[in-house]
């Protein structure tokens, strides 16, 4: 008996939590779970479309968990990356249906404009509460819809594509698609643009002054500060690291996938982004994993609403509930077994 | 003169669910407990009230229900912040998520269009009695925080559960009842919103008011009054935003959107730094 309790509260039991709760969804919606299964399994992994779907998804992912992941690990909740990744795919997209440069250089471009704009959304927030002790995660959260309202502004107005219906900027050029990594699929080699990333964080909280101060200043935020860690400039510059790393997927999603900027690009990556850092506990090649398990689900659950019936809403419910469950092992992971009484 | 009636008018109107979630705020976080999660609990609260009323025809019925709802979100947090000592934060995160989710996914299950609700029975021109309710809430929250001995447990919980411990009393229990109780409230503020304000639930419609909430919650120093008088401004920024809306040429009217967005902003900015939260607020006992 203890054995099995020992077997469920480890990564066994999320899985089969998920499983049970899945079939909930699939039950209430009047679809049985072997064909919600299936359905959701098909979509996301049953032929080259499918898995090209899935990794969009997983890519799409990766970007927000790991921005969110660095801030974390520094003890800041960066609960807005959704914003981040919108500005930085505005930036991108913004710009990238006027340009004119060679297209390898415009890429480049691209994709750095929209760390720098995704970098930006974070450092308001960072600076504001290096500056005035301003609560992050009401600051991050705030400019998320800040983010959300400026980006429909721009592009129903100035930045809007000529021909575009809806708000939307004009298509990019072709020679700023990001070249497809899968044949006949919609992916692009934005995932191995995060997938480096990836590495080099891990690299980065590794093997690096700043990856460790970062660890110091979130596990123990006074002792960094007094072994001389400068925690005011720590805080907005991890800030910023966080969001353009989101923003730079919000470029990839811009010059990968859509090849033009919509204020629908995101159906909350940003957030499920936090359950996918948190799944990855926190490390960046885990979080590689994760994503790909939240690609599967993303991808799946729009197939399954396809194909069965079944809201894909219940996805996200599944995604909370994971949080949710997450968020008790986290805190015994960040402040020390010991404390906890 | 027109115009000012309108924007106080509508300043009451876009206050009060602010004020019912910025109440569940203080609550909770003077338990020592953070509320993140209080922006759920109102699209729950919106949800089940719509839900409600859409099924007995009776929008008392929804509200009811729609307080329910939301204290049973808060009781789901509260439990986990006490009997599982979770990371608040990323808990409530969680919560949001998944009321949001549920409500969509319900919005399908039974009204089989995604986005929104069918238009239901609402409480029509009753609703100023729940704007009266807000302010009289705020008075309550403040006598019981402050003059009554359960208040000062409260409070204590939230500054040194130990304290309270050692004087024989149960904090994990006091916090239980006070985030359940902040659930409540926001649940109220949901439900006003989807059934005083209008008569239907439409995915996102709470639109960020549970952080305002929360940022009225520190701009009113975690103070009952306070933070009715902060939601109060906020709602200003709101109902300014509407008023605003088409009069003047050269500001767009998206952007006028993320007004009260960016008040409070400004207010956190400008506050936080001279404000002192309870000292135990978000640290599990």
């Amino acid at each position: 008996m203890i054995r099995v309790r020992r077997a469920l509260s480890g990564p066994a039991g999320a899985i089969l939590l998920v499983l049970v709760l899945m079939s909930l969804a699939m039950i209430a919606a009047g679809t049985s779970p072997v064909e919600g299964f299936s359905a959701l399994l098909y979509g996301a992994l049953g032929g080259r479309n499918q898995i090209g779907e899935t990794l969009v998804a997983t890519s799409a992912l990766l970007f927000p968990a790991l921005g969110i992941a660095l801030a974390f690990r520094g003890g800041l909740f960066n609960i807005g990356a959704e914003g981040q990744l919108l500005i930085g795919a505005l930036f991108a997209g913004g710009v990238g249906a006027q340009l004119h440069v060679p297209g390898p250089i415009g890429i480049v471009l691209l994709l750095c404009l929209g760390a720098i704009g995704g970098g930006l959304w974070g450092a308001i927030a960072g600076w504001m509460k290096a500056q005035f002790g301003a609560n992050e995660i009401i600051a991050t959260l705030m400019l998320n819809f800040v983010a959300a309202y400026l980006a429909l502004d721009l592009v129903s107005g100035p930045l809007k594509g000529p021909l575009a219906a809806g708000a939307e900027t004009a298509w990019l050029d072709p020679t700023y698609w990001l070249p497809t990594l899968l044949p006949h699929t919609r992916l692009s080699i934005g995932l191995l643009v995060a997938i480096a990333i990836a590495f080099v964080l891990h690299w980065v909280f590794t093997r690096t002054v700043f990856g460790y101060d970062l660890r110091a200043a979130g596990e123990a935020p006074e002792a960094a500060r007094r072994s001389g860690v400068n925690i005011a400039r720590l805080t907005w510059l991890s800030l910023a690291i966080s969001g353009a790393i989101s923003g730079v997927g919000g470029a990839t999603i811009v010059t990968g996938e859509l090849h033009r900027f919509n204020t629908q690009l995101s159906p909350g990556y940003g957030f499920i982004g936090i359950a996918v850092a948190l799944v990855g506990d926190l490390q960046p090649l885990w979080i590689c994993v994760a994503a790909f398990g939240f690609g599967i689900l993303e991808a799946g659950g729009l197939a399954m609403q396809a194909s069965a019936q079944v809201p894909k809403d219940a996805i996200h419910v599944i995604e909370g509930i994971i949080i949710l469950v997450l968020a008790a092992r986290r805190y015994v992971a960040a402040r020390g077994v010991g404390d906890i009484e | 003169m027109e115009l000012i009636a309108t924007l106080v008018l509508l300043t009451l109107i876009k206050g009060t669910p602010l004020i019912y979630a910025a109440l569940g705020g203080v609550i909770s976080e003077r338990s020592g407990v953070i509320n993140i999660g209080l922006e759920g609990m109102m699209a729950m609260g919106a949800f089940t009230a719509v839900i409600v009323s859409f099924a007995t025809h009776s929008p008392l019925l929804g509200l009811a229900c729609g307080v329910i709802a939301g204290a049973l979100v808060g009781l789901l947090l509260a439990i986990a912040a006490t009997r599982f000592k979770v990371d608040q934060i990323v808990a409530g995160t969680g919560i949001n998520i998944i009321c949001a989710g549920g409500a969509a996914y319900g919005l399908v299950l039974l009204f089989n269009q995604p986005g929104a609700s069918v238009q239901v029975a609402a409480l029509g021109a009753n609703y100023w009695i729940l704007i009266v309710l807000a302010f009289v809430l705020a008075i309550a929250m403040q006598v019981v925080l402050y003059a009554t001995p359960w208040g000062l447990r409260v409070r204590a919980c939230g500054e040194n559960p130990k304290a309270v411990a050692a004087a024989g009393l149960d904090p994990l229990l006091l916090r239980v009842y006070a985030v359940t109780i902040s659930g409540a409230l926001a649940g109220l503020g949901g439900a006003f919103l989807s059934i005083g304000e209008l008569n239907l639930y439409s995915d996102g419609m709470t639109a960020g008011r549970g952080f305002i909430a929360l940022a009225a919650v520190i701009f009113g120093r975690w103070n009952p009054l306070g933070a009715t008088v902060a939601a109060v401004v906020f709602g200003f920024f709101e109902a300014l935003q509407y008023v605003l809306q088409g009069r003047i040429p050269w500001l767009p009217s998206d952007a006028l959107q993320a007004l009260p967005y960016i008040a409070a902003l400004i207010a956190l900015a400008g506050i936080t730094g001279r404000v002192r939260p309870p000292a135990s607020d978000g640290v599990p006992y």
